[in-house]
């Protein structure tokens, strides 16, 4: 292709752009819109999670030992634990540990626990769990183990978190693809009307011997140049808009005021990555779906 | 060179467009292509073009050749070569209103992807053989029927094309401009490309003579000089 021919591609789907300017302004504020609802949920499930994430991590098993475990066979066990994948942290805590604690937290423990001899507490390791939609699995491996008396594990807690965190992503995906393929659908429709239009100069191209990819680029060009608009648009309206959402969310809603402003992700901490996901996706979404409005035309 | 050997053309719904047509059509001549309507013409013509495909018959050996090419072999992704080298004329011209006469003209070398230097050059050239200079910068709502043919053949020659097919050029033009037409188109002829015209105005073509091919009911009736 020669610079001249492509700039007179390009040139063309600019001109597309304009001459259709309702299909264009339709074009436009349909992907607009679906790219803003994709962000926002994105940007919704985003905090949610980061905010579990930060309760997970508060989040402590204890597994306490039997009184006949030997120093050897408690290093055995500290070893498994330190093997297990999905654990990330374990920490042994000796029962003369637990006991200073437990002097430290009452003043008078002195006085009750001065009087004997013998530590009554357990010896414990202290771990945490990295994932915990696996918890269960991870606790029934060690209550297999040997010496072991009681662990005590979050398990409500965990329930609640992991539903929520699930729930959350599974609607999220749902809300993202049928967005997707509704903006596709639509953008490949109001295309459709805009190369009807130009039914005749697609005819035209196709007996003077144009290459079918040379009659697809100015549709592809006009997509593409859309697209990135919109995401560019709506790039700006989420900067423009996430902090205020923010502000109005955390003083209105009882979640969200759990999680005061400090609780949500920074915008400056990924408005470059958005902005390059909505171009991205709006770019695609585009010129795919005025391409995919052409192929019938350019099939002879 | 056009050379057809048992062609038959059988559309989806089983109308039987093309029986067993065998033509040839030899470089620089001037050929008329004559029928009732729904004859098979413009299926002849769609055959030549790549439009439409030859019935693929075991018992017999079909042949499409049209200026150098093979159209029984030749794979999709070619066709846009085959149609290079054919200039097209319609009875309803196929300009583009929102183009003025130049950049109808200009736009098949542009779809080519040709330098835009020989653009310049070439189209004016085109478009000042047909006499149409004054008109250059108008659009084809601002033109005459006659006018606006010439300008479709202006588009058909630009490229300098070996074969002009025009299916009914004259369809949509009065009598005395439906000759200007074929004049020019014989013109044309005499620099050295290959015409076929379809048309069903045998008045036209009795008048200007050479060879006239009929068709009828899918099959080629007559053809010689007349
Ligand atoms: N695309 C098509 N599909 C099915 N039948 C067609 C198609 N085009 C033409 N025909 C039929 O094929 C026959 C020949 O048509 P055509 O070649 O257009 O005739 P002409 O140009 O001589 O009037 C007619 O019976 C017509 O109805
Ligand atoms: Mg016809």
């Amino acid at each position: 292709m020669r610079l001249s021919g492509a700039g007179y591609l390009i040139k063309q789907g600019v001109r597309n752009i304009l001459n259709n300017n309702i299909a264009s302004v339709a074009t436009f504020c349909v992907l607009t819109v679906s790219l803003l609802i994709v962000g926002f949920t994105g940007l919704f499930s985003l905090n949610i999670n980061t905010f579990i994430s930060g309760v997970e991590d508060k989040n402590e098993v204890v597994i306490f030992l039997a009184d006949d475990a030997d120093e050897e066979y408690i290093e055995e066990l500290g070893n498994k634990l330190r093997a297990d994948e999905n654990i990330s942290e374990v920490i042994f805590w000796s029962k003369e540990e637990a006991l200073d604690g437990i002097k430290a937290d009452m003043n008078d423990a002195e006085d009750i626990f001065g009087y004997i001899d013998e530590n009554p507490l357990p010896d414990a390791y202290r771990i945490k769990i990295k994932d915990i939609t696996r918890m269960s699995s991870t606790l029934y491996a060690i209550n297999s183990y040997s010496h072991i008396e009681k662990v005590k594990a979050p398990y409500d807690f965990v329930n609640i978190l992991t539903g929520l965190k699930s729930a959350i992503t599974a609607v999220s995906i749902l809300i993202l693809i049928s967005l997707a393929l509704v903006s596709f659908v639509m953008i490949s429709n109001i295309t459709r009307a805009s190369v009807e239009t130009r039914h005749r100069e697609i005819a035209i191209m196709k007996f003077v011997g144009a290459t079918d990819s040379f009659i697809k680029i100015p549709f592809f060009i006009e997509g593409l140049v859309l697209g990135i608009m919109a995401g560019v648009v709506a790039s700006l309206l989420t900067f423009a808009g996430y902090d205020r959402l923010i502000a109005l969310l955390s003083t209105e809603t009882t979640l969200f005021a759990a999680m005061g402003s400090s609780g949500f992700i920074p915008l400056e901490s990924f408005m470059w990555q958005l902005a390059a996901i909505y171009v991205g996706i709006g770019a695609v979404l585009a010129s795919i779906g005025t391409v995919a409005s052409v192929k019938k035309h350019v099939k002879v | 060179m056009i050379e057809l050997k048992n062609v038959s053309v059988t559309y989806k719904n089983g109308v039987d467009a093309l029986n067993d047509v065998s033509l040839k059509i030899n470089d620089g001549e001037f050929a008329f292509v004559v029928g009732e309507s729904g004859a098979g013409k413009s299926t002849l013509i769609r055959l030549l073009t790549r439009e439409v495909r030859a019935d693929d018959r075991a018992d017999v050996k079909s042949v499409i050749k049209v200026n150098g090419f093979d159209l029984i072999k030749m794979k999709q992704r070619d066709v846009h070569k085959l149609r290079r080298t054919i200039g097209f004329v319609f009875q309803n011209f196929m300009l583009i209103d929102s183009m003025t006469v130049y950049d109808n003209v200009a736009f098949v070398l542009r779809c080519i992807d040709a330098p835009t230097k020989y653009i310049r050059k070439r189209v004016p050239q085109v478009i000042g053989l047909l006499g149409l200079q004054e008109k250059i910068n108008r659009y084809p709502g601002e033109l005459s029927g006659g006018e606006q043919q010439r300008v479709a053949l202006a588009r058909a020659l630009v490229n300098n094309p070996q074969l002009i097919i025009a299916d009914e050029p004259t369809g949509n033009l009065d009598p005395r401009t439906s000759v200007e037409i074929v004049k020019l188109l014989k013109e044309i002829n005499d620099r050295g490309t290959t015409v076929l015209m379809v048309t069903h105005e045998h008045e036209l073509v009795k008048r200007m003579g050479g060879r006239l091919i009929n068709i009828r009911k899918g099959e080629i009736s007559f053809d010689d000089r007349i």
